[in-house]
C-alpha cells in the first residue's frame, strides 16, 4: 500500500506531469504562427504499479514522450507539390518577361507600339511612296518606318539577350542556395541523429526545421528523401546522391553548355544533371523553350524581310540613277539597320524600275505587295502574320502555364489544408488544454496539501 | 478527414516519425485552425482583389484582352485584322491621291477641250470669204491657243508633270517657234508609261493620262496617238500655217477633219476620265465598308461587354465587401474572451 509520503510523492509527480503538459500546450501556442510547426502532444501514461495485499497499487501517471503530429505521406506530397509550383512560377516569371521585352499589347484607346504595328507603318509608307515617287516626304517617311522597324528588332533582341544573362544569374542564385540549404540539410541530420541517440523521434523542433529546408530545396529542384533509422534524411537529386546522412556527399554548379546556355552539374561527377521540376529546371525550360523560340522567330521575320526588301529595293533606281543599293543592312533581329547612305540622302532610295524614268514606281509598288505575299521562309505566311504567330505562340505558352499555376495552386492550398488541420495549432485547443492541465495542477496541488494536513495530524499523535 | 481525437493512439512509421491514424468516419468536419482560417481568408481576398483588379482594369480600357496571354487566339486575329484595317486605309489614302489626280487632269482636259472647239471654229471661219488679212489674224490667235494648249500640258500634280507619263521630272511638250513668234514644232519629252497604285490588294488602277503615245500600244495619249489619228498640236501648227499661207483649200480638206479627231480623242479622254473617278468612287465606298466591318470584328475580339463587366466587377467588389465584415467578425472570436 502507497503510505503517506507515497501519496506525496505521487501528488508531486502528477504536478510535474500537468507541468509538462502546461509547457508543451505553452510551446503550440508560441508556435501557433511558426508555418514550418507541427504541434505536439505529451503521452501520459500510468507509472508502474505497486503490488499490495489489495493487489496493483497504481503510483499515478508519468510523461512517457512528447509526439509531434504530422504526416508523413502528406510531407512528401507536399514537397513533390512544392517542386512543381517552382517549376511553374518560374516559367511563368521568366514567359512574362519576355512578354514585358516584347511589348506588344492591344490598345484600343491610345497607339500601339509594336512590331505589328511597325510593320504596317513600313507596308503603308512603300504604299505612299508609290502614288509619289519623287517626293522627298515620302521617301524620308519611308526611311524614318524603316529605321523604327529596324530599331524595335534591334531593342527587342537585346532585351531579350538582357533576359537571358538575367536568368542565367539567378540559375546560378539558386544553385548557391541549393548548396547552402544542402548544407544546412546535413547539419540538421547530424543534430538530430544525436539528439535522437537513446530516444528515436524526440527531436521534434528540429525535425520541423528540417522539414522547412527540406520545402526549400524542393521549391528549386525536384529532390527525392529517403529516410534513415537514424533519424537522417538522405537528399538525392535525379538520382543522386546529395546528402547522406550529416554528410553533403556533392553539391550543384552552373556551366556554360555552349551559345550562353547555362545548365546544371554536380561538384563532382560533371555530368549533366537532368533535372526534371523546381525553380531551376523552370528557369531553364523558359529560356531554352518559349524566350529561345520568340528569339529565333522573330530573328527569321527580320532576316526574311532584310532578303526580300533589298531583293526588290536593289533591282530599282533612285531619283539620281543609282542602282543596286540595299535597303536595309545586317543578317537579323540583332544588326537589322537602315543604309546610312539612303538616311543622309532620301533620293537615293530607289522606287522606280526604270531608269531616266523618276516618276516610275514599280519598285515601290514591289515594296509594298511584299505585305501581301506569302513568304516561303516564313511558312507560307506574310510577315505580319508571322509575327502575329509567334506573338500569339508566347502568349499561349504563358497562358498555359497560368493556368496550370491556377490548377496548382488549388493542389497546394488543399495539401496546406490537410497539413494544417493534422499539425496546425488551434488556439482554442491550446486554451483548453491549458485549463485541463491547470486544473489537474491545482487539484494534484490540493492532494499535497491534503496529504500534508494528514502528515502533520500524524505527527500532532506523539506531543 | 477524420475528427483527431484527443487520446488517439499514436502509429509509429518507424525511424522516430509519427503519424496518426486517420480512419475515414462519415459525417466528420475536418480540423481547422486559427490558421487555416486566417490562410484561407487571405487566399479569398488575394483571388478577390486580382479578380477585382482585373475587371476594373477592363471596365476603364473597355478591353477585354491587353497582353498575348489574355487571349492568345484572339490577340493573333486582332494583330491580323488591325494589319488589315490599316492596309485599307491606305488603300483609302491612295484612292483619294488618285483621284485628286484625276480632278487635276480632268482641269487640263477640259482646257484643251476649250481650245479645240476655237480651233474648230477658226477652222470653219477660215473659208474662201475671208481676207488674208483676216486669216492672218485668226492664225495669230491661233499661234496664242498653241501656246495656250502647251502651258496647259506644263500642269503639274504635287510637283510632278501631269502629262510626262513616268518622265515625271521633265515638261510633256517643248515648244519651237521661228523668228516671228509663229509656232514651229510642239515635241513630245515625256514617255508613254504611267504608274499604277493599289486601290485593293492586287488591284491597281492609274488616274494619269500620258501625253503622247505614238508605239500603238499602251495608254492613250491626250495629245497624240497614232491609233486614233490625234496629233492635236501639229495639226494646229498645220492649221495655224495654211492660215498663215491663205490656204482655204487645205484648212477644209486637211485641217478640220483632223481637228475633228483631236476633239474626239479629248473627249474620249473626258469621258474615261469620269469612269475612273466613277471607277475610284466605287472602289473608296467598298473600302469605306470594309474599313467598318473590321473594326466591327476587332471590336468583338478585343472590346469587353461593358454591362456584363460592370456587373461583374459589382458582384466581385460585394463579395469582397463581404469576405473582409465576416472574416473581421470571425478573427476577433476566439476562447480567450471568456475564459477569466
Amino acid at each position: 500500500m502507497l503510505g503517506l509520503f507515497g501519496i506525496l510523492n505521487l501528488g508531486a509527480q502528477s504536478m510535474q506531469v500537468q507541468q509538462q503538459g502546461v509547457a508543451v500546450a505553452g510551446h503550440n501556442l508560441a508556435n501557433v504562427n511558426n508555418p514550418a510547426y507541427s504541434r505536439q502532444r505529451i503521452t501520459i501514461t500510468t507509472s508502474s504499479t505497486l503490488e499490495t495485499s489489495l493487489g496493483p497499487q497504481g503510483t499515478g501517471s508519468q510523461v512517457t514522450g512528447i509526439q509531434q503530429l504530422r504526416d508523413v505521406l502528406l510531407d512528401r506530397q507536399i514537397t513533390t507539390e512544392t517542386s512543381v509550383t517552382g517549376f511553374l512560377e518560374a516559367q511563368q516569371g521568366a514567359l512574362e518577361s519576355g512578354q514585358a521585352v516584347l511589348g506588344q499589347t492591344i490598345d484600343r484607346n491610345g497607339t500601339q507600339h509594336g512590331i505589328a504595328e511597325a510593320l504596317s507603318d513600313l507596308f503603308g509608307a512603300f504604299q505612299s511612296l508609290s502614288t509619289d515617287p519623287t517626293s522627298l516626304t515620302e521617301r524620308q517617311a519611308v526611311l524614318q518606318k524603316a529605321q523604327t522597324l529596324a530599331s524595335q528588332f534591334n531593342q527587342i533582341d537585346s532585351g531579350l539577350n538582357q533576359l537571358k544573362s538575367n536568368l542565367n544569374e539567378s540559375l546560378q542564385t539558386d544553385v548557391t542556395q541549393v548548396n547552402e540549404l544542402l548544407a544546412s540539410i546535413a547539419d540538421y541530420n547530424k543534430q538530430i541523429t544525436a539528439a535522437e541517440a537513446g530516444a528515436p523521434g524526440a527531436a521534434n523542433d528540429l525535425r520541423d526545421s528540417r522539414q522547412a529546408k527540406i520545402e526549400e530545396l524542393a521549391k528549386l529542384v525536384n529532390i527525392t528523401t529517403t529516410a534513415q533509422a537514424t533519424g537522417a534524411v538522405d537528399i538525392t537529386v535525379s538520382g543522386v546522391n546529395l546528402v547522406s546522412g550529416s554528410t553533403v556527399a556533392d553539391t550543384l554548379q552552373t556551366y556554360d553548355a555552349g551559345g550562353g546556355r547555362m545548365l546544371v552539374q554536380t561538384q563532382s561527377g560533371g555530368a549533366p544533371l537532368p533535372l526534371t521540376s523546381g525553380m531551376i529546371q523552370g528557369t531553364i525550360a523558359a529560356r531554352d523553350g518559349g524566350l529561345k523560340d520568340l528569339q529565333t522567330h522573330l530573328d527569321t521575320l527580320a532576316s526574311a524581310l532584310i532578303a526580300q526588301v533589298n531583293a526588290v529595293h536593289s533591282g530599282g533606281f533612285s531619283l539620281t540613277g543609282s542602282t543596286g543599293a540595299n535597303l536595309f543592312n545586317g543578317t537579323g533581329a540583332a544588326d537589322i539597320s537602315v543604309q546610312g547612305a539612303l538616311l543622309g540622302n532620301p533620293a537615293l532610295l530607289q522606287a522606280s524600275g526604270v531608269s531616266g524614268a523618276v516618276g516610275d514606281n514599280q519598285v515601290a509598288l514591289a515594296l509594298a505587295q511584299l505585305a501581301g505575299a506569302k513568304q516561303g521562309a516564313l511558312s507560307n505566311a506574310t510577315f505580319s502574320e508571322n509575327y502575329a504567330q509567334t506573338v500569339a505562340s508566347l502568349g499561349q505558352s504563358l497562358s498555359t502555364v497560368n493556368n496550370s499555376i491556377d490548377d496548382q495552386s488549388v493542389m497546394q492550398k488543399m495539401l496546406a489544408s490537410q497539413r494544417d488541420s493534422i499539425g496546425g495549432v488551434s488556439l482554442d485547443e491550446e486554451m483548453t488544454n491549458l485549463v485541463q492541465f491547470q486544473k489537474a495542477y491545482a487539484a494534484s496541488a490540493h492532494l499535497i496539501t491534503t496529504v500534508d494536513e494528514m502528515l502533520q495530524t500524524v505527527l500532532d499523535l506523539k506531543r | 478527414m477524420s475528427k483527431v481525437r484527443q487520446n488517439q493512439k499514436p502509429k509509429s512509421q518507424g525511424f522516430g516519425l509519427w503519424t496518426l491514424d486517420f480512419g475515414l468516419h462519415p459525417n466528420t468536419a475536418m480540423r481547422v485552425t486559427a490558421n487555416t482560417f486566417s490562410d484561407s481568408l487571405i487566399d479569398q481576398l488575394n483571388a478577390l482583389s486580382t479578380r477585382q483588379q482585373r475587371l476594373q482594369n477592363q471596365a476603364t480600357t473597355g478591353q477585354r484582352i491587353q497582353l498575348p496571354e489574355d487571349d492568345p487566339a484572339a490577340m493573333e486575329r486582332v494583330l491580323n485584322l488591325q494589319t488589315e484595317g490599316k492596309a485599307v486605309a491606305q488603300f483609302k489614302s491612295n484612292i483619294a491621291h488618285l483621284t485628286d489626280m484625276a480632278q487635276a487632269s480632268y482641269g487640263v482636259m477640259t482646257g484643251l477641250k476649250k481650245i479645240s472647239d476655237r480651233a474648230g471654229e477658226l477652222a470653219t471661219l477660215a473659208d474662201g470669204t475671208k481676207s488674208p488679212a483676216d486669216l492672218k489674224l485668226y492664225a495669230t490667235e491661233l499661234t496664242q491657243l498653241i501656246k495656250q494648249g502647251v502651258q496647259l500640258t506644263q500642269a503639274k500634280f504635287q510637283g510632278n508633270y501631269l502629262l510626262s507619263g513616268t518622265r515625271s521630272d521633265q515638261p510633256p511638250f517643248a515648244l519651237g517657234m521661228d523668228a516671228n513668234g509663229n509656232v514651229t514644232s510642239v515635241t513630245y519629252q515625256g514617255n508613254e508609261s504611267v504608274p499604277e497604285s493599289e486601290v485593293a490588294e492586287g488591284v491597281t488602277l492609274s488616274s494619269q493620262v500620258v501625253g503622247a503615245n505614238g508605239s500603238g500600244t499602251g495608254p492613250r495619249g491626250l495629245i497624240t496617238d497614232s491609233r486614233f489619228g490625234a496629233d492635236f498640236f501639229n495639226h494646229l501648227i498645220s492649221l495655224q500655217n495654211h492660215l498663215l499661207a491663205g490656204d482655204t483649200g487645205a484648212i477644209t480638206a486637211t485641217d478640220r477633219p483632223a481637228l475633228g479627231m483631236d476633239e474626239e480623242n479629248i473627249v474620249a479622254h473626258l469621258g474615261n476620265n469620269g469612269a475612273v473617278q466613277a471607277r475610284l468612287e466605287a472602289s473608296a465606298a467598298i473600302a469605306s465598308s470594309r474599313g467598318d466591318s473590321l473594326e466591327g470584328r476587332v471590336s468583338k475580339e478585343a472590346d469587353a461587354d461593358l454591362a456584363q463587366t460592370l456587373v461583374r466587377l459589382s458582384q466581385t467588389q460585394n463579395a469582397y465587401q463581404v469576405a473582409l465584415q465576416s472574416g473581421a467578425k470571425l478573427l476577433s472570436q476566439s476562447l480567450l474572451d471568456y475564459l477569466h
